[in-house]
């Protein structure tokens, strides 16, 4: 198995609560004066994240709707935008990675940036969290000059979550940085240098440790409050009341482990190409097929948890000439229209200057998103067909083995309005 | 080659067939290069289509058959082989 280089020991924690309720505030100020509430994407009769003024009112996250309004009756519910908060985290990963190659995004406006060698570029650890806020707040910059410009409504690029939101943590390993960054106070830092770790954490509370409600319960029961009363007790006595995850909970209570922040490296280009059995001038049929060839590379394993940066469409011409078209997306995305904008552009302005026979897109260049943003991003609707594709991907898979060949295909509209009719339709493998 | 998965595959690619025709030059009896021969109880339309002089012409003069047992089928003349096809109707 190759090893991943891409790791560092010591981290900086970006975290920017309620990322979601303050992403949706950036593109509805109305939000910013009143109390607020997201609804949850996955139970819309559940109630999300809340803001301060409304939990101020008593309306918590998981409380039903109806609940919710009880407790407060101006209460401003929005229904949530999953793939927007998405876009927006995707630029802010962007901006990240700017900064450092070693950038992991457990969850929506949390981010750990590896920081291993960065003193030679910034300085000490101070030096770093102030480039990393620096980073982010150009990137707001930059994308609020975007949203000025006619092409780009607001609603479209507005990464202006308030960099005074964001709270940076420095230290060794995931979870001091975490816990330093819950510590810091908005728009600031909190730097736990090495060897420090024991004595900042004694202080902080149990719940900023990864707990489940019923270990949390448990752990209240047996009298302890803080980090500092987990750590005073033998470890071998915490392996016996909560097993293995009591060894892992004792450690990091104990800064024993310093785990570290795993970056990914960028795949390698990802293709999709169709040959043409005859070859084809349409503009029309040409831009359709890139749409399609987008979307299937976009379905490739390698492309998970990446938006597209970097896009190019490469066609073979008769009489062997060739075409080519690259676009490199401000936004990086994983959105088949997006992507296929710019191309279709090049397309009507400098289009192939004979017919195609072979048509081919490929991804070249790629930006950080997780994998577990896309999960999350996904409607109930998506996670319905992402079930029916896993089945037939299965089912496929067995007729495969069985067959020896894949024996299943689609059939695609190549020119429907032809009049020679073997030029209609045609069949192409079946991938799900 | 042929499993290549960005190989497209045509749908309803013509089946060289001969074909009898009769005293009026109308099919009457086709036979597939494999199988029997089928006799035509019956002819529909007919058309004819003429496209693509510019690359490679292609000229053909369609007949809608109905064979023997009721089966429905559009056969055509190359015009510039003088060659008879089966295709199935659209």
């Amino acid at each position: 198995m190759a090893r991943n280089h891409l790791t560092s020991s010591s981290a900086v924690c970006c975290w920017i609560p309620l990322f979601a309720l303050r992403c949706e505030a950036a593109r509805r100020p109305e939000l910013g004066s009143r109390p607020s509430a997201l609804v949850a994407p996955d139970d819309t009769r559940r109630v999300w994240q809340v803001s301060p003024l409304a939990r101020h009112a008593g309306v918590k996250p998981g409380m039903t709707v109806s609940q919710a309004i009880g407790l407060c009756h101006t209460l401003l519910l929005c229904e949530a935008d999953p793939v927007y908060y998405d876009e927006q985290f995707a630029r802010l990963l962007s901006a990240l990675g700017a900064v450092s190659p070693v950038i992991e995004a457990p969850e929506l406006g949390r981010v750990f940036v590896g920081t291993d060698g960065l003193e030679g570029l910034y300085g000490g650890p101070e030096r770093i969290a102030d480039a990393i806020k620096c980073g982010v707040r150009s990137a707001e910059c930059g994308i609020s000059m975007q949203a000025r410009s006619p092409r780009h409504s607001p609603e479209n690029s507005a990464f202006r979550t308030p960099h005074s939101a964001l709270r940076v943590g420095w230290g060794m390993g995931k979870f001091v940085s975490w816990v330093a960054a819950t510590r810091a106070k908005p728009g600031g830092a909190v730097i736990v240098r090495p060897g420090e770790e024991g004595k900042f954490l004694a202080a902080q509370p149990l719940a900023v440790l990864p707990l489940d409600p019923d270990t949390h319960r448990r752990l209240r029961l047996l009298g302890l409050r803080t980090i500092g009363d987990l750590a005073a007790l033998p470890e071998e006595a915490v392996v016996s009341q909560l097993g293995r995850a009591g060894r892992r909970l004792w450690r990091l209570a104990a800064g024993e482990t310093a785990e570290r922040v795993v970056g990914r490296e960028a795949p390698e280009p990802i293709t999709a190409a169709i040959a043409y059995f005859s070859p084809v001038a349409e503009r029309e049929l040409l831009a359709h097929a890139l749409e399609q060839l987008i979307e299937r590379a976009l379905r490739h394993p390698r492309r998970a948890g990446w938006r597209v940066q970097v896009v190019r469409a490469r066609a073979e011409l008769e009489h062997g000439a060739s075409w080519l078209a690259e676009a490199t997306l401000k936004d990086p995305s994983a959105d088949r229209d997006r992507i296929a904008a710019p191309l279709k552009t090049r397309l009507e302005q400098a289009p192939p200057t004979g017919a195609v026979e072979r048509l081919a897109v490929e991804f070249t260049g790629f930006a950080p998103g997780t994998t577990e943003l896309q999960l999350f991003a996904r409607d109930a609707r998506a996670a319905a067909r992402a079930g029916r594709r896993r089945a037939l991907r299965t089912a496929v898979h067995e007729i495969k083995l069985r067959l020896k060949r894949p024996m299943l295909y689609h059939v695609i509209a190549v020119q429907p309005w032809s009049r020679i009719p073997e030029r209609r339709y045609a069949l192409i493998d079946y991938e799900p | 080659m042929r499993n290549r998965p960005d190989r497209l595959r045509a749908l309803n690619v013509p089946q060289r067939v001969e074909v009898e025709l009769d005293e009026r030059g109308v099919p009457a009896f086709v036979k597939p290069k494999t199988g029997n021969g089928k006799r035509i109880e019956s002819i529909g339309e007919t058309w004819r289509i003429d496209d693509e002089w510019w690359r490679r012409p292609i000229s053909r003069r369609h007949v809608e058959a109905i064979l023997e047992r009721g089966k429905r089928v559009v056969l055509f003349e190359d015009l510039m082989t003088a060659e008879w096809w089966m295709q199935m109707p659209t």
